[in-house]
């Protein structure tokens, strides 16, 4: 047992934060950026040539060989950078087309194709044929689109989407539509029995709001020993320490969950629902709490668009409302077995 | 990162299964009084004659000496098995007892360290005073020397069963004029000695429900002997075994805690009935809240436990203690919530109840909540003081 990084590890999350913070850096949603829709779909080619885009897949069918746990770390990292949330849409296509042997595998893995993401808004049917309403996130001028839920996850042609109506995102990092689907096939259907996509997605949005968790407590951390009020660093104050603190011990529980929930995966042991579910609520309450206490740690100019504490609020509602907002996980939460 | 376990270490896992299965004290643990203290003392006398006795205690001082996996091993299946935990034997287990292996002298070891592990003694701690509690060192219970002994006048306060104790780690100012952490000495204090009057301090849980007293010290004698570590180095004495076990204990509560959850899931689902399924309940919403929370706080003490097994020392673990202290207190509290009205009885008898109360002690003890901030914010984030 052991929760620490390898040296391998640790070296795959160097890298990866190298590529990153100098490619994407949260700076770039900074006023006069446009602040509408995401560019990062530019990143999947260099994504997929250092190899994070099939991390977790046998290297047989061309990935990296790795498991779910370097794949949770990488979410870490993209999450803490505000990746567009569309990554995930390619990871899970690559995962499911890696499980059905499609022809598709190759571009997918090449980083060429745009993966949009599906998101129910209310009652949705996913299976062999799909229908509902959904918001599409980051869809724009993506030929695909990825949908998830308990049952299983379907790629789907964007074409297959009727009624598209462009809306303005709350985080308006990405791009937001609404969208129907009447009795669609998808290019690919995997059901939950089959590959346990569903559990996966709850485990990297997890991760991906655990990085988002840390940045903002590091944001509030190197704020508050910098600014000065009273003639001191308002980080020696206990009102702001504890904050952070809380903020500290929110970002490593959500960490450590999130460990635990990929460990579980990785090793296929008993638990994955549970602990990826737990994963999930954990990090994504931290991450929002986090992004919260940091616009106030900051005063003033974190209600402003010119610091960057507002994007991790927005992102963090929408990784919390993605494939399972808050209520309908405790409620899986309460009906997961637990694994002792 | 990985969740393996050797072969080796399965096979230990079943052992400590097998025996605990078999040797677990099944009656209820008393929850005060003389009947606990001999409750305590003979669970611990079986483990020692099981061969169980002192797992993290170096081999050469008759422990087990287990490697931190191991211990996590032994503290995850004693909780699967309800193994009761003997709180009585909390100090001398897991704070004298490694204090003196750390800093004793070789008299005070041939003494004190096989009376602890055979179960014979009970310790109790005399660190806080009325006027030093989060300030420790700022500690004013005195001592001079006179020929051989050490005289000590003060008083100590929030000592856990020191009316049910045999002996008492006791830290107190030997140099006046040093600065606070630098005047202090670690003695062992016979609680029998003349001169020392205990004052029972009754808690909140219920009627004369004693589980702290305050000590007086009127010129109690304690041998120079029993000082251990040097004169006047006993901050530091003290703090060298803090955290002893680094974290392996806490998985015990834990899985202690999840179980817990678990019953309160059931008993929750019988008290709503099949009208009001828990799913659609506020309780239910809580309860799915609490299981997550609760897994997460385990998955830290597993990290917790990872650095220390790594040979990294910091502060890391109070981002755990808060984050486990918190959860715990508010698991008791929604248990009372689902005992609904029925809260309003019986707080002796019922667990729910009167751990719910007990529960606001995890916040204060060993540290407060905002102590622990302080630590987190300074030592862990770097924050100025």
């Amino acid at each position: 047992m052991n929760f620490l990084l390898s040296d391998e590890q640790t070296q795959i999350v160097d890298t990866l934060k190298s590529f990153l913070t100098g490619q994407a850096p949260v700076a770039r949603f900074r006023p006069p950026a446009p602040q509408i829709g995401n560019s990062d779909h530019h990143l999947w080619p260099q994504l997929a040539e250092l190899g994070y885009l099939g991390i977790a897949l046998s290297e047989a069918a061309g990935g990296i060989g790795l498991t779910a746990a370097e794949e949770m770390l990488a979410y870490r990292e993209f999450g803490r950078q505000l990746l567009s949330p569309a990554v995930l849409g390619l990871t899970l296509a690559v995962h499911l087309a890696a499980y059905e042997n499609s022809d598709l595998l190759p571009e997918l893995l090449r980083g060429r194709m745009r993966v949009g993401l599906a998101n129910p808004l209310g009652a949705v049917t996913l299976g062999p044929t799909c229908a509902g309403t959904f918001h599409l996130m980051d869809g724009q001028d993506a030929a695909w689109i990825l949908a998830c839920g308990p049952a299983g996850a379907a790629l789907l042609r964007s074409d297959a989407f009727t009624e598209i109506v462009p809306v303005a995102a709350t985080d308006s990092a990405v791009t937001l539509g609404r969208a129907r689907l009447t009795a669609a096939e998808p290019r690919i259907w995997v059901a939950s029995s089959q590959w346990p996509s569903y559990q996966r997605a709850q485990l990297l949005i997890g991760a991906y709001a655990v990085g988002m968790a840390e940045a903002t407590r590091d944001m509030a951390v190197d704020y508050a020993k910098t600014r000065q009020q009273f003639g001191k660093p308002i980080g020696s104050f206990q009102a702001i320490k504890h904050l952070c603190a809380d903020m500290a011990i929110r970002s490593e529980a959500a960490l450590c969950q999130s460990i635990f929930a990929a460990l579980v995966q990785a090793e296929a042991l008993p638990g994955a629902e549970f602990h990826s579910t737990a994963g999930k609520l954990v990090a994504t309450g931290a991450a929002l709490q986090n992004a919260a206490q940091n616009i106030q740690v900051h005063g003033a100019i974190g209600f402003t668009a010119e610091a960057d504490a507002h994007v991790y609020l927005k992102r963090g509602h929408l990784m919390e409302q993605l494939w399972g907002d808050t209520r309908q996980l405790r409620e899986s939460m309460l009906a997961a077995e637990f694994p002792g | 990162m990985d969740l393996h376990f050797s072969r080796e270490d399965k096979l230990f896992r079943e052992e400590a299964r097998a025996w605990l299965h078999d040797n677990v004290i099944r009656e209820r643990r008393p929850h005060a009084g003389e009947e606990m203290r001999e409750f305590d003392l003979a669970w611990q006398r079986k483990q020692y004659a099981g061969g169980w006795a002192g797992v993290a205690w170096p081999k050469e001082f008759g422990g087990l000496g287990l490697s931190l996996t191991r211990q996590l091993i032994w503290h995850e299946e004693y909780a699967r098995a309800d193994a009761p935990d003997n709180h009585l034997c909390f100090v001398a287990l897991n704070h004298a007892g490694p204090t003196i292996i750390a800093r004793g002298n070789a008299a005070q070891k041939q003494l004190h360290l096989p009376q602890i592990l055979r179960g014979e003694v009970i310790w109790c701690q005399g660190f806080s005073e009325p006027n030093a509690g989060s300030d420790l060192a700022s500690l004013k219970t005195h001592a001079h020397v006179d020929g051989d002994d050490l005289v000590v006048n003060g008083s100590k306060i929030w000592t856990s069963h020191g009316h049910l104790s045999d002996w008492q780690e006791l830290l107190v100012r030997t140099d006046t004029e040093a600065p606070k952490h630098k005047g202090i000495s670690w003695v062992i204090c016979d609680m029998k000695s003349p001169g020392i009057t205990l004052r029972p301090i009754q808690i909140m849980t219920s009627p004369n429900q004693v589980h702290f007293v305050q000590c007086f010290y009127d010129d109690v004698r304690i041998p120079r002997s029993n000082i251990v570590g040097d004169m006047n180095d006993g901050w530091n004495v003290a703090m060298s075994t803090l955290g002893f076990e680094r974290g392996t204990a806490q998985v015990r509560d834990q899985i202690r805690y999840a179980f817990l959850v678990e019953k309160m899931i059931r008993k929750a689902e019988e008290r709503l009935g099949s009208d009001c399924p828990l799913s659609r309940d506020e309780i239910g919403a809580r309860l799915a809240q609490l299981r997550a929370d609760m897994a997460a706080a385990r998955a830290m003490t597993y990290m917790v436990v990872s650095r220390a097994e790594a040979g990294i020392q910091d502060s890391q673990s109070s981002l755990m203690r808060a984050m486990v202290g918190e959860t715990q207190q508010r698991a008791r509290r929604l248990a009372l919530d689902i005992l609904g009205p029925y809260a309003l009885e019986n707080p002796e008898e019922d667990d729910w109840v009167y751990f719910y109360l007990r529960s606001f002690s995890i916040t204060i003890a060993a540290g407060t909540a905002q102590i622990q901030r302080n630590i987190i914010g300074e030592r862990v984030l770097g924050l100025p003081r």
